[in-house]
């Protein structure tokens, strides 16, 4: 591993949301890594961030530059994912109406990691928490 | 560094009235922005302004990173001893020409007060010595409906994002190179409008291209540097340009000399519109739009986009001046009471106007189908180089900057002349500066040395 930054998120902190995708992304710029791989980064580690604010009590996020790759690692502590199947489908929310009237709360946070992230993998334990890993390749 | 003028050069109005020629006070790089070491008092103000942290001041003397600058002019807004100034066309300029055309920005008609119409403004410009000049607002009202048209067909990446002011193009292509596709590709009303009218001199009037100089009368240093300098055009279709500053007093005078006109040309209020934020969404038919301005919201709403927020809007109009080209740094009315005048303006023309007062839609589609609107060349980006050549010394130039940094105070004090502790440790990282040109860091080893040389203290 070449670098390692940890960044702590607290849930319901939608008053800095997003400052960890941002800072992940202002770091990524100083190492010389390619924009269209910074976008999709910051568009998982956005939601990544977004979904412990939303759901869970606080979480380390972990951003890790490897030699062919950069890896997140989110661990949060909350009441975990009784049903990862059902939170993986596009447009499955948890979401409680106020959180939607922030525009949050669509259903589409762990697919669209899925998406950005060339690997992706996700584990749970019910009211002990989740922890999500994604990859961006660099190659 | 910006270029220096090579001698000194003081601005003086043409063919009477506006700014005499003098050699050498082109730019030679490709920025607009001249800086005058003269004046420069080694204060860190500018240095604190900039957007993309490009100027440092260094032995007393602000410095510009040119590969760093947008032109936004940020420095010449807050600079309180006018030792950045714009460099504009000259008269030589207007020389080189048999006939010359004054373009104003529609910002210029919000510069007199509310009670002085645009075709008084027009008039008096003509006074000032140029054969012509032409109005923009018919072109940004066509511009508007070719963004429609435009959106209405785009598959995206959205938002789209507006290209009217040039700083924000910079800033895209070196702060959010990803972001390139998400500019509009459609050209500037500005440019159009010079495309369009060199056209139809030569058709009427007989002229060659290249006897025609139209001359932008511009609100900001961007603009200014878009001419001599575009992003997506081989070569400007404007041949220079005046700033709204310099050319104030000769028309203010011009203006009450020759009273009200008759027979005023045709304007289109929702092109007038645009000198404003807000200006240029306001005149489309597409809502779900967007408007932002100011260096620091610019940036966060930019932040936001490439996090991959704000996709459900189509289009966003920003600016890096706080209110728009009416907020121009060359401009001389302050914005508050230009954008009351702009609103007098477009109420006063709505009621004498009405409906039908803009282009016909069947002439912008026309042009749509002869692809006049398009930008001609692909935006290209222009990233921030990175810490190092390849990744493991970027990696090891990023420890050692997270390491200066923790030594560093956090004032941000820019007393070591950099604008943040963040950019003096990336300074010193990159070997452009050393870490004891902090003050505090100095203080404190001058104090360790002190402490280490006294004589054990003895009871």
């Amino acid at each position: 591993m070449l670098y390692a930054e940890t960044f702590q998120i607290r849930g319901g902190d939608f008053e800095h949301g997003g400052e960890v995708a941002t800072r992940i992304k202002s770091i990524c710029k100083d190492l010389g890594i390619r924009p269209d791989l910074i976008r999709r980064l910051s568009i998982a580690n956005f939601e990544a961030e977004m979904n412990v604010i939303m759901h869970a009590d606080q979480a380390d996020l972990s951003f890790l530059v490897l030699p062919e790759a950069v890896r997140v690692v989110v661990a949060d502590r909350g009441q975990g994912i009784p049903n990862i199947e059902l939170a993986m489908t596009p447009g499955w929310s948890t979401a409680t109406p106020e959180m939607r009237a922030r525009g949050f709360g669509a259903g589409l946070g762990l697919p669209n990691i899925k998406n950005s992230a060339d690997e992706f993998h996700v584990e749970s334990t019910l009211g002990v928490g989740t922890t999500l890993t994604y990859t961006v390749r660099l190659a | 560094m910006w270029s220096r003028p090579s001698g000194s050069a003081p601005h003086s109005p043409i063919r009477c009235d506006l700014p005499d020629a003098q050699e050498g006070d082109r730019p030679r790089s490709k920025h607009s922005i001249v800086f005058d070491p003269q004046r420069c008092v080694g204060c860190v103000d500018c240095c604190k302004a900039c957007p993309t942290a490009a100027i440092r001041v260094r032995a007393g003397c602000a410095v510009a990173d040119p590969d760093l600058c947008i032109d936004c002019g940020e420095c010449i807004r807050w600079c309180r001893h006018g030792a950045m100034h714009a460099a504009t066309a000259t008269s030589a300029d207007l020389r080189r020409f048999k006939y010359t055309v004054a373009l104003p920005s529609l910002t210029l008609y919000s510069q007199f007060g509310k009670d002085v119409e645009p075709g008084q403004v027009l008039k008096a410009l003509r006074s000032l010595g140029f054969d012509d000049v032409y109005d923009l607002s018919a072109m940004c009202d066509m511009h508007a409906s070719a963004t429609d048209a435009y959106l209405s067909e785009c598959r995206g990446p959205w938002p789209k994002i507006s290209v009217t002011c040039p700083a924000i193009i910079h800033l895209i292509q070196l702060r959010y190179p990803d972001m390139i596709d998400n500019l509009l590709p459609i050209e500037t009303a500005r440019e159009l409008a010079a495309k369009l009218l060199r056209r139809r001199l030569v058709a009427e009037k007989g002229l060659g291209p290249g006897d025609i100089g139209i001359f932008f009368i511009t609100p900001c240093s961007a603009m200014l540097q878009s001419i001599h300098h575009p992003e997506a055009l081989e070569a400007s279709y404007l041949d220079g340009a005046f700033s709204i500053a310099e050319v104030y007093g000769p028309l203010l005078g011009a203006i009450k000399a020759n009273g009200p006109v008759e027979n005023p040309p045709p304007i289109s209020e929702r092109g007038l519109l645009w000198a404003m934020a807000g200006g240029e969404i306001a005149g489309l038919r597409n809502a779900n739009t967007i408007t932002v301005a100011g260096v620091r919201d610019v940036l966060r709403v930019f932040d936001h986009i490439e996090e991959g927020k704000l996709q459900a809007v189509d289009f966003i109009e920003a600016y890096i001046c706080p209110d728009g080209c009416i907020s121009g740094q060359l401009t001389v009315e302050n914005r508050y009471a230009a954008r009351r005048t702009v609103q007098q303006v477009v109420r006063r023309h709505g009621r004498q106007a009405g409906e039908g007062a803009a282009v016909p839609e069947e002439k912008v589609r026309a042009m749509l189908q002869e692809h006049f609107f398009d930008l001609e060349e692909h935006l290209q980006a222009r990233p921030v180089r990175p810490l190092g050549r390849n990744l493991r010394e970027a990696v090891a130039r990023k420890r050692e900057e997270e390491r200066v940094l923790a030594e560093l105070p956090a004032k941000d004090c820019a007393a070591c002349g950099a604008p943040s502790c963040a950019a003096h440790a990336e300074d010193v990282v990159r070997g452009q500066a050393a870490l004891d040109d902090c003050v505090f860091v100095r203080i404190e080893r001058l104090q360790e040395a002190m402490a280490s040389t006294k004589e054990p203290v003895h009871d």
